[in-house]
């Protein structure tokens, strides 16, 4: 069984398609992929239910991260080296809505978590990795 | 590391009161001696005061609604009343800062423990990636005249454990103050939080935390930290009624728990406040306990019934010609917010919002903005419903020093992909909002009144 202490922080937002199978393996899910003109989405649940979606490029990169499920997910997981970016956002970049939810929006990165107990829900993207063409509404 | 250790991964067959179960079939509130028995009704209506809380204007708090809590020593008269409370009908259960026990400390409390002596606790994440950490005890609650025995509640900044590295991956935004621990009066702005949600079950768990299969999962709430060992995930039961054979362990909605019969939601009623707000301490209304079980909770002829789905939400609702469907897009009805959450500035900017200069997230309008939405979800009427509110500009608003507000507005989320409506306090003034649980669902708790039945509990108003 795998745990926190013997997988490496993989980083999944920003990396190449490959680091989804490393995801996957983490959080003991199962694989959907679905293929779209510019696009393709994997979609992973895991045994709680929590349903994570990763939106890779023609480049193979994962442009968007979103998850809903009755626990948080593990974000370092799944923003990578983008989680520095929820990590260091102004006050000007983030509306914290205190107890409730919170907004990070910076020039490269977008991040909105809310919910309630039970039923968590989010989204984080790149606007920079997006494919030409595809708007931010794809990622949802 | 090791995070599984089977002897506690089964933890709910070895889980027992130490103190406070042996005091069960004495103190007279017994939950199993509810419905049967023909008692004078209880006093249900407790008093909401609405402002900036303990915290005062400085504390940044407006719309904060808070209301007051007595917490006994199991099956003793040993009980202290503690105010500004939040009441919270976006969560479930009671949550009690240590700081705020004095007469009857969290030492008198009755505790729960695994077969090896080591304590329940609890790591209870928020959306804005805060989060509370304490022990899960063992107390008889009181609301007005409402009575619950032996309530699992958390007791929270009572630890001298490290909070879980699990239920922390996801890291705190560096604008959260205490770096996200909401364990003090100044982080969390109450000495407590009473979650009176409907959201299926009366619990902040439920089936999530019966099975071993989510133990390692991120962000899984309940724990035990055995000396020398990191905190693992344990499994929790709960069990509703709650009896001395069968006692309830995860935190628990108090209401669900009252041994009289109104014990099916809640109804909160506010009145009606100026466009420009209303001063703090001036705004007080009323929570009522039990929904159509005494004369002064019936559910109103006039008002709509919203079935919730199974997560909690209500179903649907139409703005502007757009449908924005749970669970992609959820909206509930949150006294826990102290603003209307909708959708986000770019998408209202053909209504007339804007985002403040000033205040990230909040909306600042020219001028005052109608809305009215459609919900979906309505049982007792043609399937659909509207919420009317208005949004003014959150500058003016702030401007004015107030402390209560029915027109505050800000943002949910960046686009139509993630937005939401988190329907917060200022909807609730001048209205009177029922708050039903799932009926039915557990033994003892009394049924919704004629047209309100639905699965998952419901919103009426």
């Amino acid at each position: 069984m795998l745990s926190l202490g013997t997988v490496p922080a993989w980083a999944v937002l920003g990396q190449y398609e490959s680091s989804v199978s490393v995801d996957q393996q983490y959080l003991r899910s199962e694989d959907r992929v679905q293929a779209f003109q510019a696009y393709k989405v994997h979609q992973l649940t895991t045994a709680s239910g929590t349903i994570v979606r990763e939106y890779i490029s023609p480049q193979g990169l994962v442009f968007g991260v979103t998850w809903q499920g009755p626990f948080m997910p593990n974000m370092q997981q799944l923003l990578g080296s983008y989680v520095t970016n929820l990590q260091t956002a102004s006050p000007a970049q983030t509306h914290v809505r205190h107890l409730r939810g919170l907004t990070v929006k910076t020039n490269d990165f977008v991040f909105v978590n809310g919910g309630h107990m039970r039923f968590w829900k989010g989204s984080a993207y790149v606007p920079s990795l997006f494919p030409s063409n595809v708007s931010a509404e794809v990622v949802r | 590391m090791t995070l599984r250790n089977d002897s506690k991964a089964t933890l709910g067959c070895f889980l027992a009161l130490v103190t406070g179960l042996i005091f069960l079939g004495g103190c007279g509130g017994s939950s199993s001696s509810s419905s049967s028995t023909s008692t004078p009704a209880a006093n249900n209506t407790a008093a909401v005061t609405v402002g900036f809380g303990p915290l005062g204007a400085a504390g940044g708090i407006v719309n904060g609604i808070y209301t007051s809590v007595t917490v006994c020593a199991p099956g003793t008269s040993n009980c202290e009343t503690v105010d500004n409370v939040l009441l919270d009908t976006g969560s479930a259960g009671l949550r009690i800062l240590n700081s705020a026990l004095t007469t009857v400390p969290a030492s008198s409390l009755g505790t729960i423990k695994d077969s090896s002596g080591d304590q329940l606790q609890e790591c209870v994440q928020y959306g804005d990636t805060s989060y509370s950490w304490g022990p899960i005890l063992v107390a008889d609650v009181e609301l007005a005249g409402e009575k619950a025995s032996s309530v699992p509640i958390q007791v929270i900044g009572d630890n001298s454990f490290a909070v879980p590295s699990q239920c922390l991956a996801t890291p705190v935004n560096p604008n959260l103050p205490n770096g996200g621990n909401e364990d003090t009066l100044a982080t969390l702005g109450a000495n407590g939080i009473l979650g009176v949600g409907a959201f299926g079950y009366p619990l902040d768990c439920g089936s999530y935390c019966t099975s071993s299969s989510y133990l390692t999962q991120s962000g899984y709430p309940y724990y035990v930290c055995p000396a020398g060992q990191a905190c693992s995930g344990t499994t929790v039961p709960y069990n509703l009624p709650s009896t001395s054979s069968n006692p309830d362990y995860q935190v628990t909605n108090p209401v669900a728990m009252f041994s009289s019969a109104d014990n099916n939601g809640v109804l909160v009623t506010l009145p009606s406040i100026p466009a420009l707000g209303a001063a703090n301490g001036t705004v007080s209304g009323s929570l009522v306990f039990g929904i159509g079980t005494q004369t002064d909770n019936a559910l109103a002829s006039s008002a709509t019934v919203y079935a919730l789905d199974e997560y909690g939400n209500i179903p649907a609702f139409t703005y502007n010609g757009v449908s924005y469907t749970s669970p992609t897009n959820f909206s509930v009805l949150d006294t826990g917010a102290g603003a209307l959450l909708f959708l986000d500035a770019n998408t209202l900017a053909s209504s007339g919002i804007s985002e403040c200069a000033d205040a990230p997230g909040f909306y600042c309008p020219t001028s005052t903005v109608p809305f009215t939405v459609t919900v979906s979800g309505a049982i007792n009427t043609s399937g659909t419903g509207t919420m009317t509110f208005n949004i003014m500009n959150a500058d003016t608003l702030f401007n004015t020093n107030n402390a209560a507000f029915n027109d505050l507005g800000g943002d949910s989320g960046t686009s139509p992909a993630s937005d939401f409506f988190d329907c917060g306090l200022p909807f609730f003034f001048g209205r009177s909002v029922y708050i039903g649980m799932m009926p039915g669902v557990f033994t003892g708790e009394t049924a919704a009144p004629s047209g309100a039945s639905s699965t998952y509990g419901y919103y009426a108003f």
